[in-house]
């Protein structure tokens, strides 16, 4: 039951775990216990306090989906304007909004989401597992999500949405060019919604690791884990450049701190890389998860395990760090040294070796197979038409002298959608009529489903084939009007018709689902008969997904009779005894069963927290500065609340999970997933400090700026102050370090105390810089001086937490509670401080 | 995790090698002004950051065992290979391009 393609070692490592089979007990029971324990609220309330990875991870792709049909609206919007060359349907002020929003809304608000929801409600069920690592965390992400994308929404009723085109350059988007507070909508609006993304990277990322079935090897697991892990790890890497560049952005508009004012020392294309060092990847982050998709139904559609799974997982690996070397050639006509488009000429070629090995897997696996020709595969030939066609115009643009002449026409435009629905929303449509049975337990309704797809690849196609030539011909992006160029018209009037058709199909797609889950007759189980774990569990799948866990034994089988060996008990941890939410936490390589973890119950504490982040975003957008900063004394307190929520309360004596095999509960355990998931976060902190850091170097090398006046930030004393700051931190990091070993209280109130001095030293060095709205160099310093102090304060609070944990007595020497967290901040802290110092003080040195 | 570790350590050596170059190339094409060409000691000192680059490579893949065959159990030999491959793909400008 792990992957149709992997490997046959299962038998051998049941064999070598020796977890026993529990007895069997009535499904009934087992089936009543669970739901019981694993249920949402009833009522209002429910939809409030929900944290069930089931029902947040539909959620997530519902709103996805909604946010899918407002984008769409918006684009018939474009093509009612475009299909006249001298339209009157929108003014200049709103075309330029509608069709930033356009793009925000589809990058942001649907694809991520929907990724992140396909991802959040899949992932346990195809591991083994009853839920995501962190089900608080995931209902925090969706809040922030909604709360976010409704700021944007509310801006464009408003009529001050965002309008400088979803990439947002500068200097258009700054302050002077783009007064008012538009650009504030999108950059704090996206910051918020990316609050999301970042949290399910990270308990995706865990989850993926540390939660799959026991016996489960990561050599084994499904393709779709494999892809999901990717994306993960580039979710992590990826989205702290947009959030670097987006935070230099708003300080420059609020408080005139001048990161891209060529005249004080910035540069627009610092702006550039920050966001395309997330943008590029961005369209990898997207195609991962559906190629995931593709992965999994492909091989079922055609009644054979998959061709190539480790030529997949090595593409799967290529993809993730080749994606990272290309954001440049977004960016070949801004004036790059020649050589530096070579290097990334060559690797925008280079990524569609991987490429193309999934689609011969896929190709290979359909030749090997016997193909069904049911609905999902309708839309997977879809794909297949539409990516590769996509990615044929990609390695056209990757090439110099073409990307010259289509840069910023409507090829490019055309190039992008060819890429982003072949690649993504097809895959997805895929996706949804695949799983829709497990999602609502009914069959679909035959008919309108082949239609809807037929209408959309007519009417996509027809849209977005002659947008290639309207670009070949010249035309621009973006352009409201095109009065002297008579040579446009039919071709955009063509584009206009046929883009309504695919409205007409995605409509048509919509209805076919909502009448699959009103309509359509109670369906079978696994009614695909497919070798993965998601289909071994009733129709609708329960919050708890399996009443037992699936261990070494069931992976070794397939078909229903591991169904009902699940169902009955006879896997890992059955029902839910001790009334609460358990599941197992596996070690990373061969998913050997090492504690149980506990997992918080419902609560609204994730919506009060992402709604004292939203009153944060608009008091900023307000400009209600000081009141903004007194928001977060709320935020830091629930999030204190929050690692109350840790603490377990009930009984943390060992789960005997299988007869004879006893294990001990998360809270004497080491590492827990708690653990796992702030090394994660550090991925994601680690790579947003790098970009701080690439900015610093790129300002002072590229930059052709007068140089700043010199910094008094290489005096003597400075270096001193430096010394203390650094010192302090290693201090407090080594009294974590003997905290964590020795569990005395001595060693965390000394680290409290190192902490608390370097604060001192910190806000004396503040002080010192110079004013940072002078110099984009002196802004940047500031920045720096403001990551170190904001992770200085969050380590003073972890050392807080832990104090307070030793008053109430929570840790003792079996029990470490948040110390081993703290330890790893404080390490991270002082080593990022250390850096920052010494890079500071040599670039003060020579500027 | 070493087998996850040897699985990133030649993509990673990868991006090592490229941030290393491209950075290397920004800081000599900043003191460069105008489309002059390179000069000996520059265009050296790319093609040597390359060559060691390569050689890294070569020198992982020599201690990547060679197992796994077609399965994903090989991915610390394929990772090897990706990474040598990229390596020697996207900086083999350093030997072409003429000037910044």
């Amino acid at each position: 039951m792990t992957d149709a393609t992997a490997p046959d070692h299962s038998l051998a490592e049941a064999e070598a775990l020796a977890l026993p089979a529990n007895p069997r007990q009535r499904a009934l029971s087992l089936h009543r216990e669970a739901a019981r324990v694993w249920a949402n609220d009833p009522g209002f309330r429910g939809q409030l306090t929900a944290v069930s990875h089931t029902t947040l991870g539909l959620r997530f792709m519902a709103t996805a989906f909604v946010f899918f049909a407002i984008g769409g609206i918006l684009s018939m919007l474009i093509r009612a304007q475009l299909a006249t060359p001298q339209g009157a349907f929108l003014d200049t002020e709103h075309y330029n909004q509608i069709f930033t929003m356009h793009g925000s809304i589809m990058m942001f608000l649907f694809a991520i989401p929907m990724l992140e929801g396909l991802g959040i409600w899949l992932l346990p069920k195809l591991l083994g597992t009853r839920d995501m690592a962190f089900p608080r965390l995931t209902s925090l992400g969706y809040w922030c999500y909604l709360f976010g994308g409704l700021i944007m929404l509310t801006a464009l009723l408003f009529g001050v949405a965002p309008r400088d085109g979803w990439f947002m350059y500068t200097p258009l988007s700054g302050a002077a060019h783009s007064p008012g507070i538009n650009a504030d909508v999108w950059l704090l609006g996206v910051t918020f919604v990316e609050i999301s993304a970042l949290a399910a990277a990270v308990e995706i990322t865990v989850t993926i690791l540390r939660q799959r079935a026991p016996g489960m090897k990561l050599t084994e697991m499904p393709l779709f884990a494999w892809y999901m892990l990717g994306t993960s790890v580039m979710m992590l890497a990826g989205f702290p450049p947009l959030i670097a560049g987006s935070v230099l952005l708003e300080l420059e508009r609020a408080f005139d701190w001048p990161f891209f004012d060529v005249a004080r020392g910035g540069d627009p294309l610092l702006w550039q890389h920050l966001f395309w060092l997330f943008g590029h990847p961005e369209v990898y982050i997207i195609f991962l998860p559906a190629a995931g998709a593709l992965s999994t139904i492909i091989p079922v559609m055609c009644r054979t395990p998959i061709l190539g799974y480790g030529a997949i997982v090595a593409a799967i690996l290529g993809l993730v760090f080749l994606s990272f070397g290309l954001w440049v050639h977004h960016m070949f006509t801004v004036g790059i040294p020649h050589m530096a488009l070579a290097f990334f000429s060559a690797a925008s070629v280079l990524v569609a070796v991987p490429t193309a090995v999934q689609i011969f897997a896929w190709i290979g696996t359909m030749w090997k197979g016997r193909p069904e020709l049911h609905l999902p595969m309708y839309h997977i030939l879809g794909f297949f038409l539409t990516f590769v066609m996509g990615g044929l115009t990609g390695v056209m643009l990757a090439i110099v002298p073409f990307n010259w002449q289509a840069h910023d026409t409507a090829f490019v435009t055309a190039h992008l959608h060819y890429v982003l629905i072949g690649g993504f929303v097809f895959p997805m449509m895929a996706a949804a009529t695949y799983w829709m049975p497990l999602i609502t337990g009914r069959r679909r309704v035959k008919g309108l489903g082949e239609a809807a797809f037929w209408v959309i690849v007519v009417g996509f196609h027809g849209t977005f084939f002659i947008m290639h030539l309207t670009g070949l011909m010249g035309m621009p992006r973006r352009i409201d009007v095109y009065p002297d160029n008579p040579e446009w018209i039919w071709l955009n009037l063509t584009s206009s018709v046929f883009g309504f058709v695919m409205t007409i199909g995605f409509a048509m797609f919509a209805l076919d689902l909502v009448m699959q889950a009103t309509l359509g007759k109670r369906e079978a189980r696994d009614p695909w008969r497919a070798p993965t774990l998601d289909w071994a569990m009733p129709l609708p799948s329960p919050n708890y997904n399996f009443a037992s866990l699936p261990g070494p034994t069931q992976l070794s089988r397939t078909g229903s009779e591991v169904t009902m060996d699940l169902a009955r008990g006879a896997g890992l941890l059955p029902g839910a005894p001790r009334g609460r939410r358990e599941l197992l936490v596996t070690s990373v390589g061969v998913a050997r069963p090492l504690h149980v973890a506990v997992l918080p119950g419902n609560s609204a504490l994730p919506l009060v927290l992402s709604a004292s982040i939203a009153i944060f975003v608009l008091l900023m957008l307000g400009g209600l500065y000081p009141l903004a900063g007194a928001a977060l004394i709320p935020v830091a307190a629930l999030i204190w609340v929050w690692g109350r929520g840790l603490v377990l309360d009930s009984d943390p004596a060992p789960v005997e999970i299988a007869p004879g095999v006893r294990l001990p509960v998360h809270s004497r355990a080491r590492p827990t997933l708690a653990q796992s998931g702030l090394h994660a976060l550090l991925v994601a902190d680690g790579a947003l400090f790098a970009s701080l850091l690439f900015g610093l170097a790129f300002l002072s090398v590229v930059t052709p700026a007068p140089a700043a006046a010199p910094a008094t930030a290489a005096t003597l004393a400075t270096g001193l102050g430096m010394a203390v700051l650094v010192g302090a931190l290693a201090l407090a990091a080594i009294a974590a370090h003997r905290a964590e070993r020795t569990i005395a209280p001595g060693w965390t109130l000394a680290g409290s105390a190192f902490n608390l001095l370097a604060l001192v030293a910190l806000a004396w060095l503040a002080m010192q810089l110079d004013d940072p709205t002078a110099h984009a160099r002196d802004a940047l310093r500031a920045v720096m001086a403001g990551f170190v102090g904001l992770h200085a304060l969050v380590a003073t609070g972890m050392a807080f937490f832990a104090l307070d944990q030793y008053r109430r007595g929570e840790i003792d020497a079996a029990m470490p509670g948040a110390l081993p967290a703290w330890q790893v901040w404080q390490a991270f802290t002082a080593v990022t401080a250390l850096i920052a110092a010494v890079v500071l003080f040599v670039q003060a040195g020579v500027s | 995790m070493r087998w996850l570790a040897l699985s990133l350590a030649g993509p990673m050596l990868w991006a090592v090698m490229f941030s290393l170059v491209y950075g290397l190339h920004g800081a000599i094409c900043a003191e460069i002004p105008g489309p002059e060409g390179l000069g000996i000691g520059a265009r050296l000192l790319l093609v040597g950051a390359w060559g060691l680059g390569i050689a890294a490579h070569l020198a992982l893949l020599w201690r990547v065992p060679a197992q796994g065959g077609m399965t994903a159990q090989a991915l610390p030999r394929a990772g090897a290979w990706i990474g040598l491959f990229a390596t020697v793909f996207t900086l083999f400008p350093v030997l072409m391009a003429t000037s910044c």
